[in-house]
């Protein structure tokens, strides 16, 4: 296909633009996040300042949010290797095994990532009551499990469908067993695909806003659950809410870059190769 | 166990036993691999879905001790309710603006993508990274952007001699910002699906077309288009269903105001239970959202196998 200098220049025009929306908001929120209070708020804005770190000090040590950031921490580990010890064997299971109804469990695994989350969490609110636990790590961890198992079933079983089966087929006659091929065979090929997609469901534990505001206590308040109830106060502190949002940002963003060419997979559900 | 005990002819009722036992250890392996998740998602998924849809059917608040058995009085109150009504054609626009924006928008720059050379990694990652921040963050982000008195973007407005607006505060405004940021953070992965897809394009069909001198318009509606239907109904679906559900960027954004123009369903659900402590009402609403979600699901499902069964 030839393209015109006029088409190409336009494309590039188009999409510049496009980067720019994208880019402008984040800096521009990052920037507030180490301006000195008096200028969190200005028109015309201001791009160039005396950074400072106060507006971290204080949401760290007056608002507690390091409290938040810790419980951040450990629902989204605690989650993520949960579902990896459970969903990384039953990927294996049906990427390697055809068996009656392995289809039909596949796409019931994906059609779960569709349910919304409110019809989860009105029964584990009243099921927390009962069990008590409301207001733990444990409990939020349990929730998330909902949506984490599924998409790290789906997205491990594309690991293991490109891996050949003659490679542990040729470890299992050598003597392996089964078990043993796995361990020693199979896992260390596909080790990145599990880096990536414990990344990835990470990126969606740790993001999470909508169980965590419901099923989460006080003390179990999650970093996103902490960041919006900056806003609907009188004076909005706009320089410790970028605080905030950037410490919830920053690990992604990072993660991002890392996962570029794992995470298009991951988003499309693995239903686009 | 060794392949040795499978030849051996045993013929005593013990040696039969362990056979046995060793050929269905082999024949069902795989639910040794599955049964955990299966089990776990049963737990965390299956049943409160069930519970959910038990809870619908009697009448429940959170501090009530008996909780009688009322049939349909939930699902009636809900679809008579008024509100209901407004929040769920408020969903359906929210839905089907930020849905048609985000894919027009994704699939153009994803055909504008293959008119450039330079740059194109860049952008690619420039694009994911609205899709993996958090809506609360994105939401908060723009909140500062659209404020009335100090925002950006009334500052670009007066920059360019257009007058000022209270964007999240006005009825007539409130509504066409929130899906603007909402089309603003999704479009991308409609970008990045139909990227993948248009990658994956064989080139045959393609230079045949132009040997016989079809317009670039031709080619686009009698090729391209069919060719990505699978991969535009996937970014379709899983577009419209998460839109469906939207809750995080409304609740931090407006909270369903000015006047319920932003409500959506997933809050006036949350309303109805953790506000107004109608907890099986809440359900009864949940159970409409699940069902008009698997039926969204089901027909694309649908037409996406069949589209992959005929190639």
């Amino acid at each position: 296909m030839t393209i015109s200098l006029r088409q190409r220049l336009s494309a590039y025009v188009i999409l510049g633009i496009l980067a720019l929306l994208i880019v402008i908001p984040l800096i521009a929120g990052a920037l507030t996040a180490f301006k000195p209070q008096i200028i969190w708020v200005s028109s015309p804005p201001i791009w160039i300042f005396q950074p400072t770190l106060e507006n971290f000090e204080f949401v760290f040590i007056q608002r507690q949010n390091l409290l938040h950031l810790r419980n951040s921490l450990i629902i989204a580990t605690g989650s993520v290797t949960i579902a990896l010890i459970l969903g990384v064997p039953a990927a294996y299971a049906l990427a390697r095994f055809r068996f009656r109804g392995s289809k039909g469990l596949l796409q019931w695994l994906i059609s779960l990532r569709m349910i919304p989350p409110i019809v989860v969490a009105l029964p584990f609110y009243v099921l927390f009551q009962t069990f008590d636990l409301r207001g733990t790590h444990f409990g939020l961890i349990l929730a998330y499990l909902t949506f984490l198992i599924p998409l790290v079933i789906w997205m491990m079983r594309g690991y293991f469908v490109e891996i050949p089966s003659a490679m542990e087929e040729s470890a299992m006659v050598e003597g392996y067993s089964r078990l043993q091929a796995l361990r020693k065979v199979v896992l260390p090929v596909v080790t990145p695909g599990i880096i990536a997609t414990a990344l990835l469901n990470f990126i969606f534990a740790w993001n999470e806003y909508f169980l965590a505001l419901i099923l989460g206590g006080r003390d179990t308040s999650t970093l996103p659950v902490a960041a919006a109830t900056y806003v609907g106060r009188a004076r909005v502190e706009w320089g410790n809410l970028f605080a905030v949002n950037l410490i919830i940002m920053l690990p992604v963003i990072i993660l991002t870059i890392i996962l570029r060419r794992q995470l298009v997979k991951g988003l499309a559900l693995g239903l686009v190769e | 166990m060794t392949a040795s005990t499978e030849v051996k002819p045993v013929a005593t009722g013990a040696g039969a036993f362990r056979r046995w036992l060793y050929r269905m250890s082999q024949k069902y392996v795989h639910w040794f691999f599955i049964a955990p998740a299966l089990i776990a998602v049963l737990v965390v998924a299956i049943y409160p879905i069930v519970y959910s849809t038990g809870l619908s059917f009697f009448r429940v608040t959170f501090d009530s001790r008996e909780r009688p058995f009322v049939l349909f009085e939930n699902f009636a109150w809900v679809l008579s309710d008024p509100d209901y009504r407004v929040v769920f054609g408020n969903t359906l626009l929210y839905v089907f603006v930020t849905v048609s924006g985000a894919f027009v928008l994704g699939f153009g720059a994803a055909l504008l993508l293959r008119r450039i050379t330079a740059g194109r990694n860049w952008l690619r990652l420039i694009l994911l990274l609205p899709l993996t921040i958090a809506p609360i963050v994105v939401g908060l982000t723009w909140n500062w952007m659209l404020d009335p008195l100090f925002g950006l973007i009334n500052w670009i407005l007066t920059g360019l001699g257009l007058p000022p607006q209270t964007w999240l505060a006005s009825t007539s405004t409130a509504r066409i910002a929130v899906m603007l940021v909402d089309i603003w953070q999704w479009y991308p992965l409609i970008f990045l699906i139909m990227d993948a897809g248009l990658s994956g394009l064989p080139r045959a069909p393609y230079e045949s077309a132009r040997l016989e001198g079809a317009s670039e318009w031709t080619i686009f509606r009698r090729i391209t288009l069919p060719l990505l239907r699978p991969v535009i109904l996937v970014a379709l679906l899983l577009r419209t269903v998460d839109a469906f559900r939207t809750f995080d960027l409304v609740r931090v954004m407006t909270d369903g105001g000015p006047a319920y123009t932003t409500e959506t369903l997933s809050l006036y659900l949350y309303r109805t239970a953790f506000n107004f402590n109608k907890l099986s009402r809440a359900g009864a609403g949940s159970m409409i959202m699940l069902l008009v979600i698997g039926i969204i699901s089901a027909l694309m499902f649908r037409y996406l196998y069949r589209d992959v069964e005929r190639r």
